[in-house]
């Protein structure tokens, strides 16, 4: 029933902004293109996306709109890529000839990269609020560097599967720093699809590249969605891991965590490269406390930042209880930063966007502690970066570092 | 490579494999007296997967005692699915057969998606929770029991098809359905009764399975490809094939994933399908007439 | 001319002049039409005229646009030569496959399970294998490059999808007027029969085999450099396969306009049921349909819509 409600509202929500109307006898709005996978394997997250992006337009909206520019309203053009990448690129192309000037999404990578095309052929900049395959901006930085496109329209505001894996590699050498251990060995397991994979030779890469005194001594993919995790637990305990490090989707954590525990496996704790299927409410209300004291490193919100905890209120409001998080959060920044962006713009034009989007320093994100929302040459935000959180008392907190933390962190796990 | 490990292995799969023999009986059913190849096999067992979980979220019935309620629903669905649709391409190509099927497939997992959403479920049993010791080997008491109730089902249906009236006449109308209609045999009849038999051994299954593992509407493929595979190597229309198909397959499976990369070990069922598809087409314990 | 030639001619014109007149999303959803038709005329050599049904066509597209990527991208060659190769590579698998399913006497169902089972075991390796992209898959830059199959605008692609799919009509209706269109028609019906009249089944099966998996692969190469991102699901995956299936059923397995009729159904249902369905939480809404047409179709037009139509129209005439 939930569900249900959850979908009343973005079904609300877009039966006010996404229904193409016969006649408009409103203001001229500013549309942005808002593409993700609201059905199809990615749902959940995907509808948790359009709800943050709606929030934020909700919330500019309401503040009176785009103060530079007459008070310019914006509107969201809604777009569902039902998980394939096929649809990124029409969906784009049916916003765009509805008149969207911008395009924001779209949460799986091959989508994403349809619509890349879409946004370099039509001269529409597009944000990416979620998707972490390095190429995707990388690709068109080099096409304008080698001059093939004239300007590059495609800017992330999400971290990248090597800042992940950097990222976690530095995480993990601080915290048993900081706990005064030295676990030598590290188990890797992860759900070999297009996210766990990346992720995993991330932090592979990032751990070869660092050289710490912990090894990944066993690595172990499975095939998503499993139907059975026995003999991956057993081999990981044949491995005797002091840690282990996994990386799953929301059905692959079902199984892994209690056969984890069924299996006794004896370690100081585990601790994850980054993924879902961990922190979100669903799981948590059927995996109880064989999440607790698991801790995974993902771009997560600041809630050190007043605000943070306002729009976390509305959105568990609107969501019918879901957690603000990397999703809704991210998109809900995206957002904003678009209105950021659209204040500074010399005008509406595509490339005066773009000139905008390249100077921005904006303080506002409210998945940022570790600095101001920029983009590098590439069209990548350095400072998008994922927070160490910790599952403490059946909740998730963020735990490192320091500048994120909102409670000490506990590690090695308690003895059972 | 690790004797403890490698014991596991086989232990595990071969504790699981009674769960892959669960999830073929039906099928197997369905083949043997039909000759009609259940394309929408998975995606049965997904809505009686659900409807388990209804029963527990909302009724608190354990699923290892709901699983009858389950499977009297897909009885009432299998019977709709032949007298609807399937009895009128009996006769027709095979291909005609599949599409059917497939178009089955397709209504059936997408109105599960409508209905419960894409999120994944699990249900949860207290029995599901345990685990026995054997020195360093550890068995699964869900999987334990699972393995105990496929054995059960699977000789209570041997029992019908040899013992009762109506399971003689299946077996009848399989051998020879222009012989079965001489001596009387209502073959519309009894073709109905073995496609909702066969379809209650589905949400059976399902229902069964659902404490095992997380399941979504898309579940549904993936189930059929594996219920398929048993299936073939075992050998179709045979029961003892779907029980001892369903433990090879599992134990296969298994080994791969410890001895190779466990993300590949569907590459080991798969090629043991190719293997049986073009070596004895009839499986192991099928008959030679394929 | 016949008035048939006539309409035909008239709708060709139509759809050439269409680019110019409607927006740039409507040609998007047109390309589409033509790919899946192109497609669904390849599988028709093989699935329709032929009868041996196929549900692991997806390999072929993997196969194809894998390769012309791969090429493009390691090695820098051009994909309108990298298409080719792609195709060859395609009809390769096409052969083994072809060889092992028809030299081992496999029919029906069986036959479907081989094909399903080797486009399994090729979407398992492509996720596997870090050098071909793993799970991450592999992404296109977009350049608009001419040279490298890209255009800035997407009319070009429009024109290219057209192009595709009347050649690969016309060649379809080549083949169905010559003697090979016969004996394939002929062991679609009774396949013993042809046998017993000396006819080398397994070679007309196998040359329908290869010619169609070599049109399945050309089209991977579009694929890829048209949405410029190839994951392993998604290229090598059964939904593909049973896109690529359904047109061709439900406009009319074995005729030549059957893909193309079942395109311009399906594709535009697809479309309206997203923009439509999805946004009121009827997620998967246009797959039921898809079922229930499926359903329709073998319960009511086994012959596909096409026949039907003609049917209905010689009726009237």
């Amino acid at each position: 029933m939930k569900r249900r409600t959850f979908l009343k509202t973005t079904v609300g929500g877009a039966a006010v902004l996404g229904f193409p109307l016969p006649l408009r006898a409103q203001a001229k709005t500013f549309k942005i293109g808002a593409i993700h996978p609201v059905t199809g394997a990615l749902a959940e997250p995907g509808q948790a996306c359009r709800l943050g992006a709606q929030m934020a337009v909700d919330a500019v909206n309401s503040a009176g709109g785009i103060k530079g520019k007459n008070g310019l309203k914006l509107e969201l053009l809604l777009g569902d890529t039902q998980t394939k990448p096929e649809n990124g690129r029409v969906e784009a192309e049916r916003v765009v000839s509805q008149g969207a000037q911008m395009l924001l999404g779209s949460f799986d990578s091959g989508s994403t990269n349809a619509m890349v095309s879409v946004a370099q052929q039509r001269r529409v900049p597009f944000l990416i609020d979620i998707a972490a395959a390095d190429p995707i901006t990388a690709n068109v930085a080099q096409s304008v560097k080698s001059g093939q496109q004239k300007v590059q329209y495609v800017y992330r505001n999400f971290p990248t599967g090597s800042s992940f894996g950097k990222r976690a590699v530095q995480y993990f050498i601080d915290i048993f720093k900081e706990a005064n251990v030295s676990p030598k060995r590290v188990v890797l397991m992860y759900c070999n699809d297009l996210f766990g994979q990346n992720q995993a030779r991330g932090f592979q890469a990032a751990h070869k590249a660092a050289n710490p005194s912990w090894d990944i001594v066993e690595v172990i993919p499975w095939p998503e969605p499993p139907t059975d995790l026995s003999t991956e637990v057993s081999k990981a305990k044949a491995a005797k891991p002091d840690i282990i490090a996994p990386i799953t989707r929301p059905a692959s954590a079902l199984l892994l965590f209690p056969e984890i525990r069924k299996q006794r496996v004896e370690m100081m704790g585990i601790v994850g490269p980054g993924s879902p299927g961990i922190y979100e409410a669903g799981q948590l209300a059927q995996l109880k406390e064989d999440l607790e004291y698991v801790l995974t490193s993902v771009p997560w919100a600041n809630f050190k930042n007043p605000k943070t905890t306002i729009v976390a209120d509305e959105f568990k409001k609107r969501s019918s209880g879901k957690t603000f998080d990397t999703n809704s959060g991210y998109s809900y920044d995206g957002m904003m930063l678009i209105a950021n962006i659209l204040e500074r713009a010399k005008s509406t034009d595509p490339d005066a966007i773009v000139e905008s989007i390249k100077k921005t320093n904006d303080p506002n994100g409210l998945m940022q502690y570790a600095g101001p929302i920029v983009f590098d040459e590439i069209g990548d935000n350095p400072n998008a970066v994922p927070t160490m959180i910790e599952i403490l008392g059946q909740k998730p907190v963020a735990v490192w570092p320091k500048e994120a933390a909102l409670q000490k962190f506990v590690f090695p796990r308690p003895k059972r | 490579m690790d004797p403890t490990l490698v014991g596991q292995g086989l232990l595990s799969g071969f504790l699981f494999g009674g769960v892959y023999s669960l999830m073929a009986v039906g099928l197997t059913l369905i083949f043997g007296v039909m000759r009609v190849v259940n394309f929408a096999h998975g995606d049965m067992m997904v809505w009686g997967m659900y409807l388990a979980w209804l029963l527990s979220v909302r009724a608190g019935v354990d699923p290892y005692v709901g699983f009858v309620v389950c499977a009297g629903a897909l009885f009432v669905l299998g019977l709709i699915i032949q007298r609807g649709l399937v009895e009128r391409i009996v006769d027709a190509p095979h291909e005609m057969q599949i599409l059917l099927m497939l178009g089955v497939a397709l209504v059936l997992e997408n109105a599960a998606l409508v209905a419960f959403g894409p999120d994944p479920a699990r249900v949860r049993s207290p029995l599901s929770q345990g685990t026995l010791w054997i020195g360093p080997l550890f068995v699964d008491v869900a999987r334990l029991l699972t393995f105990g109730l496929a054995m059960i089902l699977t000789a209570a249906l041997w029992l019908f098809l040899t013992r009762t009236d109506l399971g003689r006449s299946m077996r009848a109308a399989a051998d020879n359905p222009y012989g079965a209609r001489v001596i009387g045999t209502d073959v519309r009849r009894v073709y109905a009764a073995a496609f909702g038999v066969g379809a209650a051994c589905v949400g059976a299954a399902g229902a069964l399975v659902s404490a095992l593992l997380p399941f979504q509407p898309a579940s549904g493929l993936g189930l059929s490809v594996t219920s398929f595979n048993i299936v073939i190597i075992g050998g179709m229309g045979s029961l003892p094939g779907a029980f001892v198909g369903g433990i090879l397959v599992s134990v296969a499976e298994s080994m791969g994933a410890v001895f190779l990369s466990p993300s590949m070990k569907e590459l080991v069922s798969f090629g043991l399908l190719i293997a049986i598809l073009l070596f004895r087409p009839a499986g192991l314990f099928g008959r030679a007439a394929a | 001319m016949s008035l048939v030639k006539l309409l035909l001619l008239f709708a060709i014109a139509a759809l050439a002049v269409l680019p110019w007149i409607v927006g740039s999303y409507l040609v998007t959803v047109m390309i589409f039409i033509f790919f899946y038709a192109y497609l669904g005329q390849a599988w028709n050599i093989v699935g329709g005229y032929a009868g041996q049904l196929s549900a692991g066509h997806a390999a072929f597209v993997g196969i194809g646009g894998y390769a012309s990527a791969l090429l493009s991208m390691r090695l820098g060659l051009t994909p309108w030569v990298g298409m080719w190769i792609g195709g060859v590579l395609a009809a390769a698998l096409g052969a083994v496959i072809g060889y092992l399913g028809f030299r081992f006497g496999l029919r029906g169902f069986y036959f479907v399970l081989l094909t399903v089972a080797f486009a399994e075991i090729c979407r398992v390796v492509a996720l596997n294998v870090d050098a071909v992209g793993g799970a991450l898959g592999l992404y296109i830059t977009f350049t608009g490059n001419p040279r490298q199959f890209q255009f800035q605008d997407n009319r070009v692609y429009y024109y290219v999808a057209l192009v595709l799919m009347l050649a690969a009509t016309l060649l379809v209706r080549a083949i169905e007027q010559r003697r090979f269109g016969a004996y394939l028609t002929a062991i679609r019906q009774d396949e013993s029969a042809c046998e017993a009249l000396g006819v080398d089944t397994l070679r007309v099966k196998m040359v329908a085999m290869i010619l169609s998996s070599f049109l399945t692969g050309v089209g991977g190469t579009f694929y890829a450099f048209y949405l410029f991102s190839l994951q392993p699901n998604a290229v090598f995956g059964i939904p593909l396969s049973v896109e690529i299936v359904i047109r061709p059923i439900v406009g009319g397995a074995g005729t030549v306009m059957g893909p193309v009729l079942g395109s311009f159904i399906l594709s535009p249902l697809a479309e309206i049921a997203r923009t439509y369905f999805a946004q009121g939480g009827w997620t998967g809404a246009h797959l039921i349909v898809y079922g229930l047409l499926l359903i329709a179709v073998v319960l009511f037009l086994p012959q596909g819509a096409y026949p039907a139509l003609r049917r209905l129209v010689r009726r009237s005439a």
